[in-house]
């Protein structure tokens, strides 16, 4: 017993944005498997392309993606999926990426949103245009936390003699002392690495710290930055990276270059404050 | 299949850089968010997901040194990155507050009396290094 399959009439079918551009190079793009099965295309509007793809109609709809995303596995795979387009479109020229799941009930709808918002893409397409964002993380060792008092106050070991009681309580005053001058200087190492990158960047934001020192223990994390950068630039940014992960005594990680996706929403509307 | 584990970064095709963490942070928190019509609301699915993750991940790990972030952590009632900050700071806080007896607690028990805390360390550690660094006077 056979089934038809019932032909999909076109208002069935939804609208998800991965991005906003000027330019948008469309024979790359629908190589590209987005996140459904139908092609990856540009919809145009107000001089600017929204780089999309069609979507059944039945995963148009909150629970559903509520519920897809909260797969770690399937999170992974549209994360990276959606990802993948930006950075695709970012090769033809500036990009502005949307956040996931930006979805609409049709075509239609998605231009009508997209044209309300055109002011906002140019403001932002303006912004990110011939600039790129590196990401800087840095990790003080957490050993480096811990002083050389803390290692030679054995509590067990405290002689007894006339005077240790009062010579064993200055130790550990001066330990607690000494943790919370090196807690400073890490915070404060962050602040002046921030600060010298800042000084190469356009632009600059500190992302949440991320959890997965807990992964390793002895490593954490003090700085997760953000800079905007213009590729003109790069070079010395990257030199300034390498320059000051010799002199600090603490571990710097970059990454990049990324497509602007830290520099595309309006500052203050969400993340830094 | 549910299962829940770190893929292999660099398989898939993209930027140089494709750490999912650094992916996640951009692509679920940055980016342009605009009037949809599905609203979704993807900071309790970054919450939820990637902190899920993460425990599973790094549970064993935790356990081993206390850490139970998973109960306080702030992202859990708010996104505000300096209410994050200052959480991180007590967090390290406590770090630093625990006691550090269980760390090669023969290290010193040599018979030697208990050094002053302006001794030489045996070795420059890049901590140590970086810390007398930080000491030295300004003028």
């Amino acid at each position: 017993m056979t089934q038809p399959v019932p032909a999909v009439p076109p208002a069935t079918v939804a609208t998800y944005v991965f991005a906003v551009c000027r330019h948008a190079d469309g024979d790359v793009l629908c190589r590209l498997p987005g996140i459904s099965t139908a092609p990856v295309r540009t919809l145009p509007f107000e001089q600017l392309h929204a780089v999309v793809q069609d979507v059944p109609a039945a995963e148009a709809d909150r629970q559903f993606w509520t519920e897809r995303l909260s797969d770690p596995d399937e999170l992974e795979r549209y994360v990276r999926a959606h990802h993948q387009i930006v950075t695709a479109v970012a090769t033809a020229g500036p990009a502005a990426p949307m956040a996931l799941a930006t979805l609409y009930s049709s075509e239609e709808r998605a231009r009508q949103a997209l044209t309300a918002d055109a002011a906002r893409f140019h403001t932002v397409l303006d912004r990110v245009a011939g600039r790129v964002e590196w990401g800087v993380k840095v990790y003080v060792s957490s050993a480096a936390t811990m002083t050389e008092t803390d290692r030679t106050v054995a509590p067990a070991r405290v002689p007894q003699a006339p005077g240790a009681g009062r010579a064993y309580l200055e130790r550990v005053r001066g330990t607690h002392r000494a943790r919370e001058e090196s807690r400073s200087a890490a915070l404060q190492a962050a602040e002046e690495l921030d600060a010298a990158l800042r000084s190469l960047a356009v632009a600059a934001r500190r992302l949440r710290l991320q959890e997965q020192q807990l992964n390793d223990c002895r490593r954490v994390q003090v700085l997760n930055g953000a800079y905007l950068v213009d590729e003109s630039q790069t070079a010395r940014f990257t030199k300034a990276v390498a320059t000051l992960r010799r002199r600090a005594g603490a571990l710097i990680e970059l990454s990049g270059p990324w497509v602007p996706y830290s520099f595309a929403g309006e500052d203050g509307a969400h993340g830094d404050h | 299949m549910t299962e829940v584990d770190y893929r292999r970064a660099g398989q898939l095709p993209g930027p140089s850089t494709s750490n999912l963490a650094d992916i996640l942070e951009r692509v679920l928190d940055k980016g342009i968010v605009i009037a949809g019509d599905i609203k979704i609301d993807l900071l309790d699915i970054e919450l939820l997901t990637i902190r899920l993750r993460l425990f599973v991940a790094s549970v064993d790990t935790a356990k081993k040194a206390g850490i139970d972030w998973w109960e306080t952590d702030p992202a859990l009632s708010s996104r505000a990155a300096h209410r994050e900050l200052v959480e991180e700071n007590r967090r390290l806080r406590e770090q630093l507050a625990a006691p550090s007896s269980a760390q090669d607690p023969e290290l010193h028990g040599d018979g030697t009396a208990a050094p002053g805390a302006n001794e030489d360390p045996p070795q420059g550690r890049p901590s140590q290094r970086a810390r007398r660094a930080e000491e030295r006077p300004v003028s």
